[in-house]
């Protein structure tokens, strides 16, 4: 299925051995905008960042799931962000809108619907901080962010949909 | 190493063969051949693994084989006799080739199997000398051993021996050989072709053909009926030749029946050594010299397209040091080894240009509705028509590639029995049925395992003892009975035995205790017998014993529900139990119906769908709230697809469309807003976080529809036979 990333998954994980053995620690992180607060994805998860498109809904999944969609040939659920945290607002759904698509540990693609997406972000390993909320449930670390914090995302545990 | 163990299957395969044809006291030529083709392939792999055991056994194989196809040992030589175990031991080395102590246990196994063989092989074998008093020397000579022993075949045979010597212009003497090497076996086997001696004319060449026919030499002229033939007896036939004479005149009518009596020549004559020395035929290099120009000779023959030439050319043309080698070349080329992903890749491939094909035919039609461009519209039509042809051909095509016999399970299950009765001492038959049912080799491939399953506790659990069995007087030796039969697009495959039966009573006791049931609950006996394929109840060692069912039935059910089919379980006590698999061909392709339901759109593998109605919703009944309705004196259970996913109840109107599903024996109508179309979907697997969505089997592009969910009619139909059952 998925063939054509697994050269680019080795390549990546080499990467990440490289920098990990350097004296630095240094994570890429995909900054992600959801109801005006940024969040932040390791970027070695990401397969590829795409444009808001049609989402075929399904029946009998939990309400974060708002449907699947076509990735050429490949049928992908899509996991909207501001429901799996439960935020408020609008749907998503605005032009800049996008569906960054993971890869599995599996082999298994998911889309997650987000805000926007603006930039990638590099980070010293030590500069993480721990969430701010003891019971944050999706939030692995905070990153620096200028001035502020972006959340930066467990992502097995985002993907755990049990409700 | 999966080479191997397809090389092994074969060669059990052609091993069962051989020992029907010995029986029977006619061996067929082609299975030698066959069988000494794997046995070489088989040395020439163990040898590139640095298994030196298994090549040297293989290559004793290779002997045994090379003497019968060659006439040197008589089909019931008793070397023959070793081929079987000898296969067995390979196989089973191959099994154990992770652990050091059992290939040293193997390796004083087979050196002696190995001395057995050569003992064997020592002794004088049955074929006699040669018998062929009449026949030239020179001729004799000139014949190689494979040549030779289909000589004597045919004297023995009591067959007419002629030679046929024709001359050729030089520039063109392909086309005429081929053309007069075919005349000759429409009504016999040519033996060998050879260069003719003595003086020619000026760009002209002579070839003499030795054909074993039952027709003198007169008929075979006459049938011939060729300018520079001349048809010379060699040695004359047993039976009497006023028949064929006779035959002669009808020569058109009796053509056919002639050339289906022939032996099929062996794809592969010449001899091993050439194989493994090709350099070394010193006859052979001779020849070679003494007719150069034969060694190109081959390459134009092979690229007509009539198959008769080309088999005409493997039977025995004279260029032998090159021979073998292209024939074996030749054998390997015959069937490719394709990565199934490869195929799904051309699937998808195939998916996308159907989708491309729709919107075609969207063009067309709109080209058609605009006066100004409705000529244009008619020939985009027609070519949208011609291109629908042949991608359905393609279609055809590429799911014909994935198609497998399921033959190749069955063997490997009926070798499980084999090693499970010399293991338990229980008898058991296990009888084959329909092996040639063809199914998706990915499919085929899933079911190993849980036919495997099934089998194992048929024969474990189901099967009496042999003195349980005559009390209860029955035969002593029980049998299983494994059948594959096509119903339309699905395949079921049934296992049945002829054991003690299912205990209903010790299922359900078993049910209650592990708390899957309440202890008054009152059940149906298919039921009952459901209850099997529940998690958590098979699992029980103490069931298997009682019930007569093992372990791992949930598993079982598990995987072909996967796969898009369904279980069934029948069992009446003291007789039997029958377990039915009912499966689709394939995963690949399907025709779908869509259906609208509120905003969104579903669609309904076309396999699946009995009919589809508009029913006056006043006719539907309800039986402890539960919806159906009488189709022809039968009631249909209702689901209403909007309830089931949720979504929103369309207004009431006068019709309502149904459409009737089903799989197996299970039917059930399902309640539809809108009856929409027919496509041609791939189906794909649902990717992400949710990994089953309870009646969704997949989703699928349909064109300008976008993707689409797909009905897991499985489950669907499931859900209402369970609940009907419950009822």
């Amino acid at each position: 299925m998925t063939s054509g990333s697994s050269w680019t998954d080795l390549a990546r994980s080499a990467a990440r051995r490289e920098v990990e053995s350097s004296d630095e620690m240094r994570r890429e992180l995909l900054v992600l905008w959801l109801d005006g607060d940024p969040y932040a994805l390791p970027v070695e998860r990401v397969r590829e960042i795409v444009r808001m498109r049609a989402i075929t809904s399904i029946p009998r999944v939990p309400a974060a799931v708002r449907g699947v969609i076509s990735l050429r040939g490949e049928i992908v659920q899509v996991i909207d962000l501001r429901r799996r945290l439960g935020l408020r607002g609008e749907e998503t759904g605005a032009r800049r809108a996008r569906i960054v698509v993971l890869n599995g540990d599996d082999g298994q693609l998911t889309g997650l619907l987000v805000d926007r997406v603006s930039e990638v972000l590099r980070v010293d390993e030590d500069s993480l901080r721990p969430p701010a909320s003891r019971d944050a449930e999706t939030v692995a670390a905070l990153a620096a962010y200028g001035e502020r914090f972006v959340s930066l995302f467990d992502v097995d545990r985002l993907l755990e949909l049990d409700a | 190493m999966s080479e191997v163990e397809e090389i092994l299957d074969r060669m059990r395969a052609d091993l069962a063969d051989l020992s029907d044809q010995r029986a029977r006291g006619a061996l067929e030529p082609e299975l030698a051949n066959r069988l000494f083709r794997s046995a070489h392939s088989l040395k020439g792999l163990a040898g590139m693994f640095g298994f030196e055991g298994m090549s040297g056994l293989a290559h004793r194989l290779e002997d045994i084989l090379d003497g019968l196809r060659m006439g040197r040992l008589a089909p019931d030589a008793p070397a023959l006799d070793l081929l079987e175990p000898s296969v067995v031991l390979v196989a089973g080395l191959l099994e154990r080739a992770g652990s050091a102590r059992a290939q040293e246990e193997a390796g004083t196994e087979i050196a002696a199997l190995i001395e057995r063989i050569e003992g064997a092989l020592q002794a004088p074998d049955g074929a006699g000398p040669p018998g062929a008093g009449e026949i030239d020397e020179a001729l004799l000579r000139a014949l190689t051993e494979y040549e030779e022993h289909r000589l004597r075949d045919s004297l023995r045979q009591g067959r007419w021996i002629h030679l046929i010597e024709a001359s050729f212009e030089i520039l063109s003497f392909e086309e005429g050989l081929a053309e007069l090497t075919r005349a000759a076996r429409e009504v016999g086997e040519v033996i060998s072709t050879l260069p003719a001696p003595g003086e020619v004319p000026e760009a002209q060449i002579r070839f003499s053909l030795l054909v074993a026919t039952d027709r003198d030499s007169p008929a075979l002229q006459h049938h011939l009926d060729h300018p520079t033939a001349v048809v010379r007896c060699v040695h004359r036939g047993a039976q009497a030749s006023a028949a064929s004479a006779q035959r002669a005149e009808g020569e058109r009518s009796s053509q056919g029946r002639a050339a289906a009596q022939q032996p099929t020549p062996p794809s592969r004559p010449g001899q091993r050594d050439h194989l493994d020395h090709p350099a070394s035929g010193a006859e052979g290099a001779a020849r070679s010299e003494a007719k150069p120009s034969e060694v190109n000779r081959r390459v134009p023959a092979q690229q007509e397209h009539d198959p008769a030439a080309i088999d005409d050319d493997a039977a025995g043309e004279a260029p032998r040091e090159i021979g073998p080698e292209l024939d074996s070349l030749k054998s390997i080329s015959e069937t490719v080894r394709v990565d199934i992903r490869k195929l799904d890749e051309l699937m998808n491939l195939v998916g996308e240009l159907v989708v491309q094909r729709g919107a075609i035919g969207a063009i067309a039609a709109q080209l058609l509705a605009d006066p100004a461009s409705a000529r244009l519209g008619r020939e985009l039509v027609k070519v949208h028509k011609m291109l629908d042809r042949k991608l359905q051909e393609l279609q055809a095509g590429v799911l014909e590639v994935r198609m497998v016999p399921l033959r190749q399970v069955f063997e490997k299950l009926s070798r499980v029995v084999r090693r499970l009765r010399r293991d338990s001492g229980k008898d058991a038959r296990l009888e084959i049925r329909g092996g040639d049912t063809e199914l998706d080799k990915l499919i085929v491939e899933e079911l190993a395992d849980p036919l495997m399953h099934i089998v194992r506790n048929a024969f474990d659990h189901a099967l009496e003892t042999p003195a349980e069995r005559v009390a209860a007087g029955k035969a002593p030796e029980g049998t299983i009975r494994l059948e594959a039969l096509q119903r339309g697009n699905h395949v079921v495959i049934q296992v049945a035995d002829d054991g003690r039966g299912i205990d209903l009573e010790a299922v359900r006791a078993r049910a209650v205790a592990r708390g899957l049931i309440d202890a008054d609950a009152v059940l149906t006996r298919k039921e009952v017998l459901d209850l099997i394929f529940a998690p958590g109840l098979s699992t029980a060692s103490e069931v298997s014993e009682t019930s007569g069912r093992g372990v791992g039935m949930d598993v079982v059910r598990e995987n072909v529900t996967a796969l898009g089919g369904l279980v069934y379980v029948d069992s009446s006590a003291g007789a039997g139990t029958t377990i039915s698999l009912t499966l689709p061909i394939t995963l690949a392709i399907i025709q779908a119906l869509t259906v609208g339901v509120a905003d969104q759109r579903f669609a309904i593998p076309l396999t699946s769908v009995l009919e589809t109605l508009l029913v006056d919703p006043a006719s539907i009944q309800r039986s402890e709230g539960r919806e159906f309705l009488n189709l022809r004196g039968e009631p249909l259970a209702l689901r209403r697809l909007h309830a089931e996913f949720g979504l929103p109840a369309p207004p009431p109107e006068a019709r309502v469309a149904v459409v009737v599903i089903g799989l197996g024996d299970a039917r059930a109508g399902l309640l539809v807003d809108r009856l929409e179309g027919q496509q041609d979907a791939v189906i794909k697997p649902i990717q992400g976080p949710v990994r089953t969505v309870a009646g969704i089997a997949g989703a699928t592009e349909l064109g300008d529809l976008g993707t689409v969910l797909v009905l897991d009619v499985a489950s669907l139909v499931e859900d209402v036979a369970r609940r009907r059952e419950a009822a």
